[in-house]
């Protein structure tokens, strides 16, 4: 009796599917605060407040987490920040960035936050504690958005 | 709650392994089990396995009957597993305390594994950065080399620690996993080694870094009343402190003071009636050269900002205040996520019933801590553990 043997062909590679991409799904169909992005698109920064305790929310939400409330509304965290703190992804990046290396993440304060982002228009070098940063948006391929900051020159 | 008891344990050989998950859990299961010799795996009742990533490391789900499987174990009391992250494998010893001293289990087998080396490491990389908040900080590439990269920047701004300083803590346990056959790495390190070894993110070296590490370890826990009808030489469980501040980077307490972890030190020494200074052996959550002088400070050990100084001047050496990471520390040893708390808990095992090499060995050590943190140090968690039942 001979034992059937077939090499058999599959697709090599594989479109980055929507789970293994760190950018998040922004639709109306897939999430309540695709207004965040919505206004992204208009090249503003948002996020929630809560109208009933008064707290900002970072990241936005549908419901504050400190007194349970849905009566929110969007304000405009500006366009200006401030570098708290950096560094650079020389090893190690993930799936989708690793073209992008060495590139150079921060933490920006803005509008009373401190949040993570990516940090253009500058070499890890050139940064240092206390730039001023600016607002940057980019555009996916799939027309997502997303938000970075550049370095401010001097 | 009843008292509860680890009675032995095991682990396999840690390090970039030729072999598979279920191997690993294969090896340190024989290993276990031989150590504890009048336990069989039809004597377990109860099996909790801490596992941070199966289902992106090896794409496997429901990993608890596949252990028990591997290692012919037939739970009938309490079959789980535990997430949490960097911290799996003590979460997984936390529940089957619980579960132990309720009287829900009687003996339980707790283990951790973790298969992190893939045919492409870009995978890995990617599995470790959906740890912080995927859409709001991993998106922006900040997975935990960066996020500890930033701390360490912040920490060196605020109180002048220095990289000299960080560099210290890899050298000290990189010393003391030399003389641990299980550990990853069995090669000294001085100071400048780290400092002119690549930068992964500035201001830390590769060897500031603990490192991509395969492995697997397992404990067996039973009641107290009943730990010596298995040995003579039993450690105790004795108290636990866990704590939980944010997520997202906005959120965290602070970037250069682990406000949880303060909490968690107050509940374990308050849950274990023990003060800081009756602690002679402490497994700290060494996955960079900062955190451990983060450790030092937020255990009290000295002052916010100066644990540069405590490793400087010794402190945290056998024969100092305080034998910090005797094991050789993640960064001597690895860290296999889901095994990691698990191996921190059988060296102390081990310390106390003197079966470590001599360099390394803590004579007369009688009460010891293990600590892990996971995510962007916003969870602390830790268990106390005690030679002798108090």
């Amino acid at each position: 009796m001979t034992v059937e043997f077939e090499k058999i062909k599959r697709q090599n590679m594989i479109k980055l599917p929507y789970m293994l991409d760190f950018y998040p799904l922004q639709d109306a169909k897939f999430t309540r605060i695709d207004r965040f992005f919505q206004n992204l698109k208009e090249r503003k920064l948002t996020t929630t407040k809560c109208k009933a305790c008064g707290k900002v929310l970072w990241p936005p939400r549908i419901m504050c987490p400190e007194c349970f409330s849905e009566n929110l509304e969007w304000i405009n965290l500006g366009v200006d920040g401030e570098l708290y703190a950096f560094t650079e992804m020389k090893l190690g990046a993930p799936l989708g960035f690793v073209e992008d290396v060495p590139f150079c993440i921060g933490l920006v304060k803005i509008g009373g936050l401190l949040i993570s982002a990516r940090i253009d228009g500058a070499k890890y070098e050139d940064l240092k504690i206390g730039d001023k940063v600016t607002l940057k948006i980019i555009e996916l391929e799939d027309d997502r958005i997303f938000y970075r900051f550049c370095k401010v020159k001097e | 709650m009843k008292k509860v008891a680890i009675v032995g344990g095991g682990a396999s050989k840690c390090g970039r392994r030729e072999a598979s998950w279920r191997d690993l859990v294969q090896e340190a299961g024989k290993a276990m089990f031989e150590n504890v010799g009048n336990i069989s795996p039809k004597d377990v009742d109860s099996l909790i396995v801490g596992a941070a990533q199966p289902e992106r490391f090896v794409f496997q789900a429901h990993v608890t009957p596949m252990v028990a499987e591997c290692l012919g174990i037939t739970p009938r009391k309490v079959a789980a597993r535990t997430e949490l992250m960097c911290a799996s494998g003590q979460a997984a010893i936390r529940y089957a305390w619980a579960c132990v001293g309720s009287g829900m289990a009687d003996i339980a087998v707790v283990f951790g594994v973790e298969k992190m080396y893939m045919p492409d490491m870009t995978e890995a990389q990617t599995n470790m950065t959906c740890v912080l908040d995927r859409e709001w900080d991993g998106v922006n590439g900040l997975s935990a080399p960066p996020f500890f990269a930033m701390t360490a920047q912040r920490h060196m701004l605020e109180f002048g620690t220095t990289k000299e300083q960080m560099a210290l803590v890899s050298a000290k346990n990189h010393h003391y996993s030399t003389m641990n056959p299980a550990a990853h790495f069995q090669k000294e390190v001085t100071v400048e080694d780290v400092l002119k070894s690549i930068v992964i993110s500035p201001p830390l070296n590769l060897f500031d870094c603990s490192s991509i590490t395969d492995g697997a370890a397992g404990v067996i826990l039973v009641p107290a009343e009943d730990a010596k009808k298995y040995t003579d030489t039993p450690m105790y469980i004795v108290g636990t402190g866990q704590a939980s501040v944010g997520n997202v980077i906005n959120n965290l307490a602070n970037i250069t003071e682990w406000v949880p972890l303060k909490m968690a030190v107050q509940e374990t020494l308050r849950t274990a009636n023990i003060t800081r200074d009756e602690i002679d052996i402490a497994e700290l959550h060494d996955c960079f050269t900062i955190s451990e002088i983060m450790e030092y400070e937020a255990f009290g050990w000295c002052e916010k900002g100066s644990g540069g100084k405590f490793i400087e001047n010794g402190e945290p050496h056998i024969g100092g205040k305080v034998a910090v990471n005797p094991r050789g520390g993640l960064l001597g040893c690895g860290h296999p996520l889901g095994a990691t708390g698990i191996l921190q808990a059988l060296d102390i095992f081990q310390q106390f019933r003197g079966e470590v090499p001599q360099g390394r060995h803590v004579k007369g050590a009688e009460v010891a801590v293990a600590h892990n943190l996971s995510g962007a140090a916003n969870v602390h968690s830790i268990i106390a553990y005690s030679r002798d039942l108090k």
